[in-house]
C-alpha cells in the first residue's frame, strides 16, 4: 500500500466509524480532538485499524500519536512492516 | 448469535452455569484444562438443549493459549458475540500459610488472577467495540471474609473482587456490567474434602448449596432483570457471612 492509499482508507473508516466531519480531518489536526475520543474510544480505533490493516495493535503505540500525519506514518509504517515480514 | 464463554465450565460450578445459561438460549464456549471425559458430557447436554457448543480446551493461566483460542475465535467469528464471560476457573491448595510452598501459592494466583486478565481483556475488548457485555467474575466467601487456611486462595479471589469493582467503573459507560459472585460452602468435586455434618452448623440455612443455587444468580446478573447491576458481589452461602 502506498502512503496515499492509506490516508484514503484511513480518512475513510475515521469518516464511516466515528461521524467526524470529514473536511475536520488534516494532517495537522489533532487526532484526539479531532475525533473527541476517551479512553475506551481508542478501543474501537484499535478493533477499526487491525481489521483494516491486520496488523496488531497495542496501547502504547498511541503515546507518541498526536496529529493525523503521525497516525497515518504509523499505519504505513506498520504495514510496511507486516509487508516483510 | 450470541456466546456465553465459561471457563472451568465441565464440572461443578462451571457446568451449572453452562446449563443455565443454555436455558436462556446462549450459545456456550466452554473452557476447561484436562477433563476431557466430563468436558464432553457437559457438552451433551448442552447440545440436548438446542444450543451449540464450542469447546475450548486450554489453561487459563496461559496468555499465549488464551490468545491462540479467544482472540483467534473472536477475529474468526465476526458473525458471533460473545456477549457473556463467566470467569470461574479456579483451584484451592490450600495450607497454612508457613507450609504453602512457592510452586502452590503461584499456581493458585496463577490460575485465578492471571486467568481473569488473559481471558477478559480478550472478551472486553470485543464487548466494547459491540457495546454490550455481561462479565460475572465467579469469587468465593475466602475472598470476602479470608479463611484459615486459605491464604492463597483468598487474596486470588480478593484481587478478582477488587477487579471486578475497578472493571465495572471503567466499561460501565458502554453498557457493559462486571459483577461477582461469591459462594460459601457448595457441593462440587471442589468441596468434596468438607464433610457438610462438620461445617453446616455454621451455616444459618443449615446446609452446603447447589450448585445450580450459585447458577440462579449468575443468570440473574446475565439477565435484563440486573441491568443496573453492576460492580457488585453477591453472596450465595446461606446466611454464613455477610
Amino acid at each position: 500500500m502506498t502512503k496515499e492509499e492509506i490516508i484514503k482508507t484511513v480518512n475513510n473508516f475515521l469518516v464511516e466509524e466515528f461521524e467526524v466531519d470529514a473536511a475536520k480531518i488534516t494532517p495537522e489536526a489533532n487526532l484526539r480532538e479531532t475525533l473527541d475520543l476517551d479512553s475506551l474510544d481508542y478501543v474501537d480505533l484499535v478493533v477499526v485499524i487491525e481489521s483494516h490493516f491486520g496488523f496488531k495493535v497495542v496501547g502504547e503505540d498511541f503515546v507518541n500519536i498526536h496529529t493525523f500525519e503521525d497516525f497515518y506514518m504509523y499505519c504505513f509504517n506498520k504495514v510496511q512492516e507486516k509487508a516483510v515480514a | 448469535m450470541e456466546y456465553a464463554l465459561v471457563t472451568g465450565g465441565s464440572r461443578g460450578i462451571g457446568k451449572a452455569i453452562c446449563l443455565r445459561l443454555a436455558d436462556m438460549g446462549y450459545h456456550i464456549i466452554l473452557n476447561y484444562t484436562s477433563n476431557d471425559d466430563e468436558a464432553n458430557k457437559t457438552k451433551a447436554l448442552l447440545e440436548a438443549k438446542g444450543v451449540n457448543v464450542v469447546l475450548m480446551k486450554f489453561d487459563v493461566s496461559s496468555t499465549e493459549d488464551c490468545d491462540l483460542h479467544i482472540e483467534k475465535w473472536i477475529n474468526e467469528n465476526k458473525d458471533k458475540n460473545i456477549t457473556v464471560l463467566v470467569n470461574n476457573a479456579g483451584i484451592r491448595r490450600d495450607n497454612i500459610m508457613v507450609f504453602i510452598q512457592p510452586e502452590d501459592w503461584k499456581r493458585v494466583i496463577d490460575i485465578t488472577v492471571d486467568g481473569f486478565y488473559n481471558v477478559t481483556r480478550h472478551v472486553v475488548k470485543s464487548m466494547l467495540n459491540k457495546r454490550k457485555g455481561r462479565v460475572v467474575n465467579i469469587v468465593s466467601l475466602s475472598g470476602l471474609k479470608g479463611l484459615p487456611g486459605q491464604t492463597s486462595y483468598s487474596a486470588a479471589k480478593g484481587a478478582v473482587i477488587a477487579a471486578t469493582k475497578a472493571l465495572a467503573q471503567e466499561v460501565g459507560k458502554r453498557g457493559i456490567t462486571v459483577n461477582a459472585v461469591a459462594p460459601g460452602f457448595i457441593k462440587t468435586d471442589m468441596t468434596e474434602d468438607l464433610k457438610e455434618e462438620d461445617f453446616k452448623f455454621m451455616i444459618p440455612m443449615n446446609r452446603f448449596g447447589e450448585a445450580e443455587e450459585v447458577a440462579g444468580v449468575v443468570a440473574f446478573l446475565v439477565s435484563k432483570d440486573s441491568s443496573y447491576v453492576t460492580g457488585q458481589v453477591i453472596s450465595v452461602n446461606g446466611g454464613l457471612y455477610s
